[in-house]
């Protein structure tokens, strides 16, 4: 019979290691999906394989009290925010945008329209998410990527139910605006610039 | 595409519609309001597009290898508190030894690995061979006041008292601590090298074969309580 996480976890906190390769295999893809949308794909697996090391040295702490993936989540998440902030170190990305500057940033970034004349529609939604303010960002992946509800994410996050609504509102519409802008260019024929993201 | 409403209320109406957390009547009065509304219309569409979409993108595949690389990268075993616990959890084991040419003898038998750490040498303790797991320290002690040596000499270290000897501590107590397999064990103090003390009151004797009697003590395979003697 296959073991649950939460046994898997046990074992593995007993020092059983195959216990955790098999919830590495298990939840992989999760966690490599979050980090390729929240980094991109240049470094989500040397970070999607940080947070699986981080979660091992930190499993004598975790006492059960969530689910794994919940947990391993929010390591994940913690992961890409330090990958962010080693780009842009003196960024801070745990400020609540202000919406103008936020509109503009959008509305703004760079899609290579003139490279992707084939270009799909899930192309400019990665690339939307990418450009998408770290707050903004990691509450659209986790609620309409990964799946997650509101009351999962307030764990991961450690953030209030009501709050990551509003997050996730605004992030719909910033990719609302986003797509417009690449269907109206991609229909003009316009050329855009590569984000620099 | 790309309308922007003026009005908080109605954004946060399509939001909620979005999220399927209107109320039953909310709904009503929000579908109909669509069907008027050309402008809410595309919005709500654009919105249910977009969750359409990113539910669409695509799942990176997993690399050959990623959790293999993973596991190379994980730091060397380090059990955690909870097996330490269990492997050097206090498991006691008492006797009262009353020996009859002595005034008094007591044997306290206690199984106490939180505070033994000692490990004697394969030469003294054939059982040593046993994986770790299965390996119980049992402390051997005697109230022997006036004696100059005490050994003990028993199933576990072929009969040889020189290859065990007790430490004298304080108030005319011997200790020693014996890592043991779990199984059955006879065993005799030796005070100075020549009296043979078996303990009259041990949960079980038994006859050596020769006119006189061992004690025995089992050492169980898991943890266990302390018996009551």
């Amino acid at each position: 019979m296959e073991l649950d996480d939460a046994a898997l976890v046990r074992a593995s906190q007993q020092g059983d290691r195959d216990a955790f390769g098999v919830l590495i295999s298990r939840h992989a893809q999760s966690i490599l999906s979050l980090t390729t949308r929240m980094l991109g794909a240049a470094e989500a697996e040397d970070v999607a394989q940080d947070t699986f090391v981080a979660a091992y040295k930190a499993l004598p702490t975790f006492k059960l009290d969530s689910k794994f993936k919940t947990w391993l989540y929010r390591i994940g998440v913690n992961k890409c925010t330090d990958a962010l902030r080693a780009r842009r170190p003196n960024t801070s990305l745990d400020a609540e945008p202000d919406d103008s500057a936020v509109m503009l940033e959008a509305a703004d970034h760079d899609t290579p329209l003139s490279q992707l004349e084939q270009a799909e529609l899930a192309w400019a939604l990665d690339q939307g998410i990418q450009a998408l303010p770290l707050v903004y960002r990691e509450s659209f992946v986790l609620r309409h990527v990964e799946g997650l509800d509101y009351d999962e994410m307030s764990v991961v996050l450690g953030v209030k139910r009501d709050t990551l609504k509003m997050r996730v509102y605004k992030a719909r519409t910033l990719l609302c605006q986003s797509l417009a802008t690449f269907r109206e260019r991609n229909e003009n024929g316009a050329h855009v610039r590569r984000s620099r993201n | 595409m790309g309308h922007m409403f003026d009005e908080a209320g109605t954004e946060a109406l399509v939001q909620r519609f979005i999220d399927q957390e209107l109320t039953a009547e909310e709904r009503v009065r929000f579908v109909s309001r669509l069907g008027r509304d050309e402008a809410l219309r595309q919005r709500t569409i654009d919105l249910e597009t977009l969750l359409i979409d990113a539910g669409r993108l695509p799942r990176p595949i997993v690399p050959d290898g990623f959790a293999a690389s993973v596991m190379e990268r994980l730091p060397a075993v380090r059990p955690s508190r909870r097996l330490r616990d269990l492997l050097w959890m206090p498991r006691t084991l008492e006797w009262n030894f009353v020996g009859a040419i002595v005034p008094v003898a007591v044997a306290v038998l206690i199984v106490a690995a939180a505070v033994v750490r000692q490990t004697p040498t394969t030469e003294q303790l054939a059982p040593l061979s046993a994986s770790v797991a299965s390996i119980t320290p049992v402390r051997l002690a005697i109230m022997q006041p006036g004696a100059r040596m005490v050994q003990v000499a028993g199933d576990f270290n072929g009969w040889n008292p020189a290859q065990t000897s007790l430490e004298q501590t304080t108030d005319g107590a011997w200790t020693v601590t014996i890592p043991l397999k779990p199984g059955r064990y006879a065993y005799m103090f030796v005070v100075d090298g020549r009296r043979w003390i078996a303990d009259p009151f041990a949960a079980e004797q038994k006859d050596d074969g020769f006119g006189a009697r061992n004690a025995v003590l089992d050492v169980p395979s898991a943890p266990m309580a302390r018996p009551t003697l």
